[in-house]
C-alpha cells in the first residue's frame, strides 16, 4: 500500500527515492549488526572481556606500601625524610557539574587555594574524566572536615600519603634527585614489579639510581570480594612487606655547603649562569661535594610541581634541571695538558730534562697556531711548559705523540666514556682519533687539529666529572676509580646491609715516576704564579687551570671562553718548615682531596675557577687569610691574559 | 512489518469529524520505540544513583523531571501545525545561531571549553536543540529548492546554512557535536533527493581535510583521545583508562547481565549514566539487553524515515532524513565509543543518555515528525 501511495504522489523532482530508502535501511542493519557483533565479542566470545572479568572478580590482589628508605650524608645527617601528608584526590567524573563551583568554593575556604585555581585544576586535566586531580599538603583540620562529611564533597577523597621532604632543597637537588608520580608508560613497564597506578618512583638523581634499594618490597595481600566489591574476609598476606633500605652518602653536607658558597660567590659577582664544583677523595673515588648551579628545589617536585612551573624549569635557558658536572660536556682546554704531558713522558717523546723552544706561534702552511701570550718563553722543560701552560710547547708534544697515542692516553685517564657515577644521564665526552674522524667526518686528521687536541680544544669534549677523575688518578699515583656517591646501605634500624666498596676502573698504564713528575709540574703551575697568589695560601695546592674557548668569534675575532681549575691537596695539607714549597708533599701519593671548579662562559679578566677553588680551600681549612682577587672577577673578554 | 499503528478503520468514528481527527495519523510506533529507550535510560539512572534514587536532585529524579518536560514538548509540538515552522524557518535559523553564540559567551564546561549554559540552575547544552532546528531550516531550504534539488547550487546553499552553526560548535570546541551537524545535513540532502555524485564528492572533500584538521583545529586533549582510541593500553591512567574501563564494564555483563543492582565494575565508571550509559546497559542487562537497545534504535530510525516515505513532500523527506541521519550517527559513535571501536567524543546516546537538553531536543524532533505525519494530507 505504501508503494502505491508513493507511486501516486511522485516525489517533487519526479525521481524515485526508493533505492535511497533501501540503501539507508541496509546502512542501519549493517551498523546495528556491526555493533552487535562487537558486543558479542566483548560479552560472549571465548576469551572475551567477560571471561577475563569473571576470573578477575573472584579474588583481588592488593599492594601493601612500605616506607621508602632515607638518605644521610657521610656524617649521618639526615638529607631526606618521609613526612605524612593529607592529599585530596578529586575524580572529576564523580563530581556533578552543577556542584562543581560550590565544591571548589568549599575546598578553597578550607585549603586557602583560590577558587579559581581549584576550578582550573579541575578543568585542566588532560581530557580524561578519570584522571585524578590532586591537591597535596592539606592540613589536618581540612582533611578531617572533608572526611567527616563526604556528601558535601562529592568525588573528593582524603588520603594519607608519605611525601619526601628534602632537608636542603637546592643545595643537593642534583645529587638526590626527586620522586614523582608514575607515568602511564612507566606504569606499563613496571607494573609487574609491584608498582601500582599513582605510585611514586625515583625520577632523578640518587632517588632514581637507587630506586630498587630505597623502595623496598611492597607487600602483597589477597582479598576475596563479593559481587558488591566488599571484602568477604580478612585479607591473606601473600608477601610480607619489606621496608626500603637507607643510603649513607659520601657527600659531606659541610663540604657541600662550602662548595656552594664559593661557587655562588663568584657566579653572582660576575653574573655567570652555570657552573659546577666537585670535591672527591682520590684514594677511593668518594664524592665529598657535588654542586651544580643553577639548581632547582626538589621539594617542589615532592609536593607535586605544576605543569607551568615544570615547563618554566625545562625552558629556562640556564637549564637548572641539568647537572653541569655530569650531564653536559665542554672543551676541557688546558686541563687536558695533563694527558698530553703524561703521554709524551710515558711514550718517551720528552724526558724530564728535555727542553722545547716556545715561540710566539707555530706555522703550518698559511695557518698560524699562537702561543696564548703571543710571545713565548724561549726554551722550557716539562715542568715550566706545564707551569706556564705554554700552548706552543704542547702543540709540539701533540705533534710528537700523534692523535692516536694522544687518544690512548686520554682513555687511560678516563676520558671519552662515562665515569660510571651512580647518577642517570651521564655524558661520555669526545676523545678524537683517526678512527673517530673517519667515522664521524669521513676525513683524515690534520696536523693543525692535532695541535688543537694537544691543548684540549678542537673536537675534544669532557664532562667536569671526567676532568676531576683524571686529576684524582694523578693525585693517587695512577688508579682510576669510579666516582661514588653512596658509602653504605643500611636497613631501617640502621644496621649495615652493605658497605659499598671502592671500584677500580683500571690502573693507568704508566710508570709511577711519570705521575710523580706530573704532580711536581702541577705544583709548579702554582709556585710559578701562573695562578697568581694561590701559592700564598698556607696550604699546599697543585693543579692546572684551563681557559676553554667555544662558540663563535665576536667582531674583534675573540671567542667566548669558560674557566676550569682542577687541583689536589696532599694529605699533609699545611705547608711545613721542612718543606716550604710543598715539593716533597706532592711527590707522595697520599692526597685525600681533589677539587674541580668549572664556570661556563665566564669571559673574565682572570681565571674565576681558580678564585673559586681558592675561596673553597680557605673555607674548607678554616684559613684566616683571604686571598681572593676581586679585580679578576671583571667581565670582559680578556682572553689572552690567562690560560 | 506488523504495526501497532492505530488503523483508520478502528478509529473511524474519530476521523469522521474532519479537522479534529488528525490524531489518527499519529505514529504510535515511533513514540513507543522512543519511550522504551527513554525508560531503559531512566532505569540505568535509577541503578546508578549513588545513594537514594528518590532523593531530590539525584540523577533519577531529575531524569523523571526531564521526562515529564520532554513529554509536554513532544505532545505540544505534535499538536501544533508544522506549517508555522516553515513560516518562521529563517527566524529559527537566527535563533539557533544566537543560542550558540550565547553558549560561547556565557558558557562553561570542562577543560577550557564552553558547552553548557545554566538555565534556572540546570545545565543546558544549546547545541543539542540547534541540531533539531538545523534540520527544520535545512528542510525548509530544500523544499524551496525542490525543483532544482539535484544541482550543485542547492548543495552549496545547504552548506552555507550548516557552516555557521557547525563552526560555532567547533570553536566551543565540540568536535563530536559538529560532526552530528554534518550527519543531519547529509541525511537531509540524501532524502531530499540531492545529487549523489556531489554528495559523494563533498564527503570525500571532508575526509581529505582530516590531516589539516589534525594539524590546526584539534586541541591537544582531542588528539590524546584519538590516540588513546587507537591504542588504549598505551596510557591506562590517561584517556585510555576510560576506554578500558568501559569495555571491562560491558564485558562483565555476559549474556543476561548482572541484574539491575550489581554495579561492581560500575564503580569504575561513574559517568555511566551519561555518555557511557550503554556500558551499564551491557553490564546490567547483558548481551540481550544491548541487542534490544540496538534493535529499538534500528526500528526507531526506520520509523522516522517512514514518516518521510509516506508523505513524499520534500520538507518532510528532508526533515525525517536529517533526524534519521542524526540518530544513526549518534548511535554508531556513542555505542561504538563504549565498545572501543570509536574514539571518545561527548556525543550522547539519544533518549538513553541522561541529559536534559538531549532528551528535550529529541522530543522536539519527534514531535515535529508526528505533526508532519498527522498533517500529511494538507501539506501536498
Amino acid at each position: 500500500m505504501n508503494e502505491q501511495l508513493l507511486g501516486r504522489e511522485p516525489a517533487p523532482v519526479g525521481r524515485n527515492l526508493a533505492p535511497r530508502f533501501v540503501a539507508f535501511g541496509v546502512a542501519i542493519i549493517l551498523a546495528v549488526s556491526g555493533l552487535g557483533l562487537r558486543l558479542f565479542q566483548l560479552q560472549l566470545a571465548e576469551g572475551s572481556t567477560f571471561a577475563a572479568y569473571q576470573v578477575l572478580e573472584l579474588t583481588s590482589e592488593r599492594q601493601i606500601p612500605v616506607a621508602r628508605g632515607l638518605m644521610y650524608d657521610r656524617k649521618g645527617r639526615l638529607l631526606v625524610e618521609n613526612v605524612p601528608t593529607f592529599v585530596l584526590r578529586i575524580l572529576p567524573a564523580e563530581l556533578p557539574l552543577k556542584d562543581r563551583f560550590e565544591l571548589a568554593q568549599r575546598i578553597s575556604e578550607l585549603t586557602g587555594v583560590k577558587t579559581r585555581k581549584v576550578i582550573e585544576r579541575l578543568d585542566r586535566h588532560t581530557g580524561s574524566q578519570f584522571e585524578l586531580v590532586r591537591i597535596t599538603d592539606v592540613d589536618t583540620r581540612t582533611a578531617r572536615v572533608i572526611a567527616e562529611d563526604p556528601t558535601l564533597f562529592p568525588g573528593v577523597q582524603v588520603d594519607l600519603e608519605a611525601r619526601r621532604k628534602y632537608a636542603h632543597g637546592q643545595l643537593m637537588s642534583h645529587v638526590l634527585g626527586w620522586t614523582g608520580r608514575i607515568s602511564g608508560p612507566e606504569y606499563q613497564a613496571l607494573k609487574d614489579d609491584g608498582y601500582y597506578p599513582e605510585d611514586l618512583l625515583g625520577k632523578a638523581g640518587l632517588e632514581a639510581a637507587f630506586e630498587d634499594v630505597l623502595r623496598g618490597t611492597y607487600g602483597l595481600e589477597e582479598v576475596d570480594l563479593d559481587r558488591e566489591g566488599h571484602e568477604v574476609e580478612a585479607p591473606v598476606i601473600l608477601r610480607q612487606p619489606v621496608p626500603g633500605n637507607s643510603l649513607m652518602l659520601t657527600i659531606d653536607t659541610r663540604v657541600q655547603k662550602n662548595a656552594e658558597k664559593a661557587l655562588k660567590w663568584a657566579m653572582d659577582r660576575i653574573g655567570v649562569k652555570r657552573g659546577t664544583f666537585l670535591a672527591m677523595n682520590p684514594q677511593n673515588g668518594q664524592i665529598l661535594a657535588m654542586v651544580s648551579l643553577p639548581a632547582y628545589d626538589n621539594n617542589q617536585f615532592a609536593q607535586g610541581i605544576s605543569m607551568s612551573e615544570y615547563t618554566k624549569l625545562l625552558e629556562d635557558p640556564s637549564k637548572p634541571m641539568l647537572n653541569v658536572a655530569i650531564n653536559e660536556q665542554y672543551p676541557p682546554g688546558s686541563t687536558y695538558k695533563l694527558v698530553t704531558a703524561t703521554g709524551a713522558l710515558a711514550d718517551g717523546r720528552i724526558s724530564t730534562t728535555g727542553r722545547l723552544r716556545t715561540e710566539p706561534f707555530l706555522e703550518i702552511g698559511e695557518w698560524k697556531y699562537w702561543e696564548w701570550n703571543r710571545e713565548g718563553w724561549g726554551p722550557l722543560n716539562i715542568f715550566d711548559g706545564f707551569g706556564h701552560s705554554s700552548d706552543t710547547f704542547f702543540y709540539q708534544l701533540a705533534g710528537r705523540l700523534g692523535i692516536d697515542r694522544l687518544a690512548y692516553w686520554a682513555h687511560q685517564f678516563g676520558y671519552g666514556r662515562p665515569t660510571g657515577i651512580d647518577l642517570p644521564g651521564e655524558a661520555s665526552g669526545i676523545v678524537p682519533s683517526n678512527e673517530w674522524k673517519r667515522r664521524t667526518k669521513n676525513e683524515i686528521y690534520f696536523t693543525g687539529e692535532l695541535y688543537q687536541a694537544g691543548i684540549g680544544q678542537g673536537y675534544n669534549m669532557s664532562t667536569p666529572i671526567q676532568v676531576l677523575n683524571s686529576y684524582a688518578a694523578l693525585a693517587n699515583g695512577g688508579t682510576l676509580y669510579k666516582p661514588q656517591l653512596v658509602r653504605k646501605i643500611v636497613d631501617p634500624e640502621g644496621n649495615l646491609v652493605e658497605r659499598v666498596q671502592p671500584e677500580v676502573v683500571h690502573e693507568l698504564d704508566v710508570d709511577r715516576s711519570v705521575l710523580r713528575t706530573m704532580r711536581a709540574a702541577a705544583r709548579r703551575v702554582v709556585t710559578i704564579r701562573h695562578t697568581d697568589n694561590l701559592v700564598d695560601l698556607p696550604i699546599v695546592v697543585a693543579g692546572k687551570s684551563g681557559t676553554a674557548e667555544f662558540g663563535v668569534r665576536d667582531k674583534q675575532g675573540r671567542l667566548p671562553f669558560s674557566n676550569w681549575f682542577a687541583a689536589f691537596v696532599p694529605k699533609q695539607a699545611r705547608k711545613t718548615a721542612s718543606d716550604p714549597t710543598g715539593t716533597a708533599a706532592v711527590r707522595r701519593e697520599d692526597s685525600d682531596l681533589v677539587v674541580l671548579a668549572y664556570l661556563d662562559d665566564t669571559r673574565t679578566k682572570g681565571n674565576v675557577a681558580t678564585e673559586v677553588v681558592k675561596y673553597f680551600l680557605q673555607l674548607h681549612y678554616g684559613l684566616k687569610v683571604d686571598l681572593r682577587n676581586f679585580d679578576f672577577l671583571v667581565r670582559d673578554n680578556f682572553y689572552d691574559r690567562n690560560s | 512489518m506488523s504495526t501497532l499503528r492505530l488503523e483508520p478503520a478502528r478509529v473511524g468514528t474519530l476521523t469522521a469529524r474532519e479537522g479534529e481527527g488528525r490524531w489518527y495519523g499519529f505514529d504510535l510506533q515511533l513514540a513507543i520505540f522512543a519511550l522504551s529507550l527513554t525508560v531503559i535510560g531512566l532505569l540505568m539512572a535509577f541503578t546508578n544513583s549513588a545513594d537514594d534514587p528518590f532523593r531530590p536532585g539525584s540523577i533519577f529524579t531529575r531524569g523523571l523531571v526531564w521526562l515529564a518536560l520532554a513529554a509536554i514538548v513532544f505532545v505540544a509540538t505534535a499538536a501544533a501545525d508544522h506549517h508555522w515552522l516553515r513560516t518562521f524557518a529563517w527566524p529559527i535559523f537566527g535563533i539557533s545561531i544566537a543560542l550558540l553564540v550565547l553558549t560561547l559567551v556565557v558558557g562553561s564546561g570542562a577543560g577550557g571549553v564552553q558547552r553548557w549554559v545554566s538555565v534556572f540552575g540546570l545545565q543546558f547544552q544549546f547545541s543539542e536543540v540547534a541540531k533539531i532546528l538545523l534540520a527544520v531550516v535545512l528542510a525548509h531550504y530544500l523544499a524551496i529548492r525542490a525543483a532544482d534539488i539535484s544541482s550543485l547550487r542547492t548543495l552549496i546553499g545547504a552548506g552555507f546554512i550548516v557552516a555557521p552553526l557547525l563552526g560555532l560548535v567547533l570553536i566551543q570546541p565540540d568536535l563530536g557535536t559538529s560532526l552530528v551537524f554534518g550527519a543531519v545535513m547529509l541525511g537531509a540532502l540524501f532524502f531530499a533527493g540531492a545529487s549523489l555524485r556531489w554528495l559523494a564528492l563533498t564527503v570525500l572533500g571532508v575526509v581529505a581535510m582530516v590531516p589539516v584538521a589534525w594539524q590546526f583545529i584539534l586541541r591537544d586533549y582531542q588528539k590524546q583521545r584519538l590516540v588513546a582510541f587507537l591504542d588504549p593500553a598505551a596510557d591506562p591512567l590517561g584517556s585510555g583508562y576510560q576506554l578500558q574501563q568501559s569495555q571491562i564494564t560491558v564485558g562483565s555483563g555476559g549474556l543476561f547481565g548482572r541484574g539491575l543492582t550489581n554495579t561492581l565494575a560500575g564503580q569504575n565508571l561513574p559517568v555511566g549514566s551519561t555518555d557511557f550509559v550503554f556500558a551499564h546497559v551491557g553490564e546490567q542487562l547483558g548481551f540481550l539487553g544491548g541487542i534490544v537497545v540496538l534493535t529499538l534504535f534500528a526500528l526507531l530510525i526506520w520509523r522516522v524515515l517512514h514518516v518521510g516515505w509516506r508523505s513524499g513532500d520534500t520538507f518532510t523527506l528532508a526533515f525525517s532524513g536529517g533526524i534519521a541521519g542524526m540518530l544513526l550517527f549518534q548511535m554508531i559513535v556513542n555505542v561504538g565509543m563504549v565498545l572501543g571501536v570509536m574514539p571518545i567524543t561527548g556525543i550522547p546516546l539519544p533518549f538513553v543518555t541522561y541529559g536534559g537538553a538531549s532528551l528535550l531536543s529529541a522530543a522536539l524532533g519527534l514531535g515535529i515528525l508526528e505533526s508532519l505525519a498527522m498533517r500529511r494530507s494538507r501539506s501536498t
